[in-house]
This record gives C-alpha cells, sequence and structure tokens, in this order.
C-alpha cells in the first residue's frame, strides 16, 4: 500500500526555486577552494585576478604540489627532503604516512632492479617500523614479495608496482599537508554534490517533484506521471 | 544591417535584465538594513524568535515565585500533595528552524526535598504538575533521576541533582530526540514524541527550592557547539557514503568558468587537468555543450573586465560596436544597470558634481522600470554622505555591485546566440542551479517534517572547518 505523496508540479517547484538567491561571492569562493585544494596553482591565482576572490597564501600550494609531484613521479627521498623543508612535524606525527613513503622509495628501488640496495633498504630502515606494528609487517612483506618472482606486474603483489600505488601515496603526503596547515583536505563541491544526491533521495520519498540527474547540466527532469 | 539588430527587442531579453533589477533589489533591501554586516545570522534569516525568560502570564496557580528577573525561581512554602507544582515555562516556544535548541537550569538550592526537575511541555499543559507527568511532556527529575514522559512512572535514565549542580534539556530535530545534560555531560536522550511547539520548562515542589535559568544570554556550561558539530558529523558521514561520477566536480567548474567568461582561469585549468595524473577526462572540444559554453568567451571575459575596473564608458561604445542590439533601446533595464554604475564610478572618484549632472541627464528615461523609485533612490543616496562606504547605501560602492552589473551584462551576450532557444537558460550556470535545487530540496523536506531542523546554508558549508 503506498501513502500518498505531495505532487509538486514543475511551475510550483520553479517557483521555489526562484526564491533561493545565491551570492556570486559564495559561488566564487566554492570554485577557488576548488582550485586551492585540488591543487590547481596558476588557475587559482588567475582566478584570483579574474574574479577578485580572496584565497590562502598561494606559496604554500606551490610547495606541496612539489612534493605530490615528486612522489608521483617516483622520487620519494626528494619527496620527504620537501615535506620536512615544509614543516619536519608532519613525518613526526604521522607514522603511517612517514612508512608509506618508505615502502615507496623500496618500491621504487625493486623497479630499478637494485636488488642488494633494497634489501639493505629494507632491513635497516622498514623492518624495526615493521616490528612496532603488525600492519607494517604485512605491508613490508609483501613489499618483499615483489623480489621472489620474475614477472613482477603477473605476480600476486604486483599492484604495488603499479602507478596507481605512487598516486595513493602521494594523495595521503597531500593531505597530511593540508591537514598541519589548517585547512580541509577536501574541497567542499563533492560534498555539495553528494548532499544533492542524498536530499533528491529523500525527499522522493515524500513527494514527487523536477528532480537533477544529471549533475553536468544540471537540468531538470520533470517527475515521472 | 544584419538580421539580429532588424527585429525589435524581443521580451525575453528583458526578462534576463529585470532577473537582475529584482536581485539588486533584494540586496539593497537586505544589505541596506545593516551597512556593517552583510549576512545576518543564520537564526535571524529564518525569523524566528527564541525563548528569552520565564512566563509570568500563565502562572502555575501561584505556587511558585519567579524572580523580577524572570531567570529564577522558587518554591516558599510546604507543598502538600502532587498537585501544587512549581511548574514555570519559557516565554516562548523552541525554535523549530534549526539543529539543535538547549537551555540550562542552575540548581540554586534543593530545599527540603529537591523535587526539581528539567524539560519540555506543550501549552496545553496543566500547570501545577511535574514535566513529564501528564500527556506530551517531558521531564528529567532531580530527586529520583528518572526521565517521566506522560505518565507517573519514571524510566531510570541519569543521576540524581540537587544543589550546586547544572543540569540542561535540548531538543535534536535531526534525530527528532529531547536530550539532557548534567554539570555539562550528557546524560542521555529520548525519543521526541510529541508534534507541535514544545516549551522549555522548569519546576520546584518542596520548600526553599530555588534555581535559575539560563537562555542562552550566558554561556552554557555545556558545551553546545562541539556537540553540534558531532551531530553534523554523524549526518555528514551518511551523506558521504552517496557515490557521485569521478570528475563531476571539474566538469562543474569548467562550466562556472566558460558561463561567467573566465576565460584565462579556464585555460590554465585545461592545461593542468590535461597532466595531471592520470588525466581528468576532458570535454570532447566539439560537443555541443562545449560550443555553446565558450560562445563569445573572450567578448565576455574583456567586458567584465571592463566593467569591474569601472570603465563603463568604454563598455558602452565597446558593446555598442560587438552587440549593439543589447544596448540599442537605451531604455533597457542593461543600460539602466550600466547608467547608475557610471553614476556610482563616478561619486566614488569624488566626482560628485559630474555625478549629479551624469543622473539628471539619464536617469529619468528608465521611469518606468519596476524598482527604478527605490534603486535611483540608494543611488542618489550617495552623495549625501562624506563617507558614503560606511552608510546604508556603502553596498553600491562594493565590488558585488560591479559584479551583479557585469554578470548582467555576461548573461545579456549569452543570450545572443543563435543556438539558445530560451534566453532564461543563461541566467543561471550549472553551478547556481544545483546549489538552488539542493536548498530547495532540503526547505522542502524540513516543511513536510513539520518545519523542523536547519535549512541548507551555502555560507555554513563555506565557513566550516572540516579538518582532516
Amino acid at each position: 500500500m503506498a501513502t500518498s505523496k505531495k505532487v509538486i508540479t514543475r511551475v510550483d517547484w520553479e517557483k521555489k526555486l526562484n526564491d533561493v538567491k545565491v551570492r556570486k561571492e559564495d559561488m566564487n569562493k566554492l570554485v577557488m577552494n576548488f582550485l586551492v585544494t585540488e591543487g590547481y596553482v596558476e588557475a587559482a591565482e588567475k582566478f584570483r585576478l579574474e574574479s577578485g576572490t580572496e584565497h590562502i597564501d598561494l606559496a604554500t600550494i606551490t610547495d606541496r604540489m612539489a612534493v605530490k609531484k615528486a612522489v608521483q613521479s617516483g622520487n620519494v627521498e626528494d619527496a620527504i627532503e620537501k615535506v620536512n623543508d615544509l614543516n619536519p612535524e608532519i613525518l613526526d606525527t604521522n607514522p603511517q604516512l612517514y612508512f608509506h613513503l618508505q615502502q615507496q622509495r623500496l618500491i621504487e628501488l625493486i623497479r630499478n632492479g637494485k636488488v642488494e640496495e633494497a634489501l639493505e633498504f629494507a632491513q635497516e630502515e622498514l623492518a624495526p617500523r615493521g616490528e612496532e606494528n603488525q600492519g607494517f609487517l604485512q605491508e613490508l612483506e609483501r613489499t618483499v614479495a615483489l623480489l621472489a618472482f620474475e614477472d613482477v606486474t603477473n605476480c600476486p603483489v604486483g599492484e604495488l608496482l603499479d602507478i596507481s600505488q605512487r598516486l595513493k601515496t602521494a594523495s595521503e603526503v597531500n593531505a597530511a599537508i593540508l591537514t598541519s596547515q589548517s585547512h580541509e583536505k577536501d574541497p567542499k563541491l563533492p560534498s555539495l554534490l553528494k548532499m544533492l544526491v542524498w536530499v533528491q533521495n529523500q525527499l522522493d520519498e515524500k513527494a514527487t517533484y523536477p528532480q537533477i540527474t544529471d549533475l553536468s547540466t544540471a537540468a531538470l527532469e520533470d517527475p515521472a506521471s | 544591417m544584419s538580421e539580429a539588430t532588424s527585429q525589435s527587442e524581443p521580451p525575453a531579453k528583458d526578462l534576463i535584465g529585470s532577473y537582475f533589477l529584482d536581485l539588486w533589489l533584494y540586496t539593497s533591501k537586505t544589505l541596506a538594513l545593516k551597512p556593517e554586516t552583510e549576512l545576518k545570522s543564520e537564526f535571524e534569516e529564518e525569523g524566528e524568535e527564541s525563548p528569552t525568560a520565564l512566563d509570568t502570564l500563565n502562572s502555575s496557580g501561584g505556587f511558585s515565585v519567579v524572580g523580577p528577573d524572570k531567570l529564577s525561581l522558587l518554591y516558599p512554602n510546604a507543598n502538600l500533595h502532587g498537585h501544587d507544582v512549581g511548574v514555570v515555562q519559557a516565554n516562548r516556544p523552541a525554535p523549530l528552524k534549526r539543529l539543535l535548541y538547549y537551555f540550562e537550569m542552575y540548581v540554586k538550592s534543593a530545599g527540603a526535598k529537591g523535587q526539581i526537575s528539567i524539560g519540555f511541555t506543550t501549552s496545553a499543559f496543566k500547570l501545577r504538575r511535574q514535566p513529564g507527568w501528564e500527556a506530551n511532556s517531558y521531564g528529567y527529575h532531580g530527586d529520583d533521576g528518572l526521565l517521566y514522559r506522560g505518565h507517573g512512572k519514571g524510566d531510570p535514565f541519569g543521576p540524581t541533582y540537587t544543589t550546586g549542580d547544572t543540569v540542561g534539556g535540548g531538543i535534536n530535530y535531526a534525530t527528532q530526540e529531547f536530550f539532557f545534560t548534567k554539570n555539562g555531560v550528557v546524560v542521555g536522550s529520548v525519543y521526541k514524541d510529541v508534534k507541535g511547539p514544545v516549551f522549555p520548562t522548569v519546576a520546584v515542589h518542596s520548600q526553599n527550592e530555588e534555581v535559575t535559568v539560563n537562555f542562552g544570554k550566558d554561556p552554557f556550561i555545556f558545551d553546545l557547539k562541539a556537540y553540534e558539530a558531532e551531530q553534523r558529523d554523524k549526518q555528514q558521514s551518511k551523506i558521504d557514503n552517496v557515490h557521485i561520477p569521478q570528475d563531476a566536480s571539474y566538469g562543474i567548474i569548467r562550466s562556472y568558468l566558460q558561463h561567467y567568461g573566465y576565460e584565462e582561469t579556464l585555460k590554465l585549468l585545461d592545461i593542468a587537468g590535461k597532466s595531471t595524473v592520470p588525466p581528468v577526462s576532458v570535454v570532447p572540444e566539439n560537443s555541443l555543450n562545449e560550443k555553446d559554453g565558450t560562445y563569445a568567451l573572450n567578448q565576455r571575459k574583456t567586458l567584465r573586465q571592463l566593467i569591474k575596473s569601472g570603465k563603463i564608458d568604454e563598455t558602452f561604445s565597446t558593446l555598442g560596436n560587438w552587440y549593439p542590439q543589447i544596448v540599442q533601446d537605451g531604455t533597457s533595464t542593461t543600460c539602466f544597470l550600466l547608467h547608475c554604475q557610471k553614476f556610482i564610478e563616478l561619486v566614488r572618484d569624488g566626482k560628485l558634481e559630474e555625478a549629479i549632472m551624469y543622473g539628471r541627464s539619464e536617469f529619468d528615461k528608465f521611469k518606468k522600470l519596476s524598482g527604478f523609485d527605490d534603486l535611483v533612490k540608494d543611488c542618489a543616496a550617495l552623495l549625501a554622505y562624506e563617507q558614503p562606504s560606511k552608510s546604508s547605501v556603502g553596498y553600491l560602492l562594493q565590488e558585488s555591485q560591479r559584479e551583479l552589473v557585469a554578470d548582467a551584462v555576461n548573461t545579456m551576450i549569452l543570450s545572443t546566440n543563435p543556438n539558445v532557444k530560451d534566453a532564461n537558460l543563461c541566467v543561471h550556470s550549472c553551478l547556481e542551479r544545483l546549489i538552488r535545487q539542493v536548498t530547495a530540496c532540503f526547505l522542502e523536506k524540513r516543511s513536510l517534517n513539520g518545519d523542523q531542523g536547519e535549512a541548507f546554508q551555502l555560507s555554513r558549508i563555506l565557513n566550516s572547518g572540516k579538518k582532516g
């Protein structure tokens, strides 16, 4: 037995939409927030000039992006140095992040065929961490396992060599830097989009009304009659 | 003469003009009241009043005495039975349009038996019974620490409380619960099974019991803000699990930049998007949406820059060269907006006499526009002050006004695109349509829920600091 839903016509719904006043400067702030947290430095600076929207000091974004890029390109030592230059506390207070960076370093050594160096590194730098933490130990063992296989890309732990592993680590570092700078690590726009999807689902239970199903066009679709 | 200019101005175009005029009027009404603060507090916008004191009109048969500040309550005599409770409600019911409502009670003296309570009751409540002893009432009692919700037998709930303790009562509209605190710590919560407005209520019942109430004038012992943030985070984690297409945000940002003509930013974003790892899914360059989005992008960027730097004369001449159809009707709303802006720029430069002459020669022909009186009055008022930016019409001198005019011109140019069927579609960017939809949905959802709970507030999202 279906409970009756309130029916809101397109005309009535559009009236409700027209009653909503959105401030242009709020939208600009949302855009700037996106450009900054996602690290689009030049675009953010240009947006500041074109729209007059203020933002945090861009220099910090440049540094953060340099770290991210270093990890994405596999230069983990360089990345670690840069992070410590930015703020030595970041790695001190983030043992998991530090471990993942060291793990990435190990992966890169293995990728470059430097077997002896890799083993030395694993024993001296990573094994002590593994002793402190069961999770780290398991990760370490997985990584070292790469050495056991001829065809590394098709082995059970082959995904560690995938570029996605670098990206994961890069994201982690990016977030940690943002947090240490007291900025949120996520842009607000995706959250807003999720709210839209969520509230439409909620409202759907009680009312029939025009909805937006395609976020990229924001076209209003009439309720199915 | 091209086809576009040989036609008379289609009425659709002035719909655009009047949209921006209405927007200006709205800004004028809301900003003109408070020149310093741009945003009313969230709660003021909702227009609800909160309880501020104990009610002295509906007395509870005179068993207790409300102090002269209307924030204290005393039970002077000895009680005789269960129908001489000194119970008092607040002067107003708890407001609905927010996430939480909260108030506190401090026990100055537990008197003979400590039969004090705090809770919520409706307007129908018998003002001689403890809150919770009657239907549609809830009370957390100090003598036994039980929660009463509608009959004489209470449920185990929390600790007892006595002299020196501060207890609080609150409503969580999201979870539809009443919650109570003691000395800054949450004691528990219970489902709010009562419809309609409820009044914060306190009661005293044995001799010399005395309490004081705080409706927010003084800081609460309980950290309400932290609790509120906690509750919001709980809601938020439900929302976080929602799936949205990857790169949806990137596409919406691009479309925003295209819509408003931020050409240089768009170029840099596109370059950066191609070199991220992995590259953002690039929009096919010949898709229909892309062509419409980049229509007259360079021209729109140029005109926005002119207006934002206050060069209105140059704006008029450039429009005359590129889009004569927009300015050919000298009495259009677009022309009105531009002439007003010129006036404002003259005042900004201190050229008051020139401004007056300009106004006199230009404003009159727009007399028929709706809102003309109010808006011209606002402009003229700038002349009256030595420091106009600090006056009630100071908003005219801010960037937001230039922005409004730039957006209006931007939309007018977009509407000259022969591919555009409905000029109204040019008014709002995709982002704006999304924000309007989410706001309207939350409002409708709240309205269907007895108007309880908070609305969607973009400013709250922007100002929230969800640290990683």
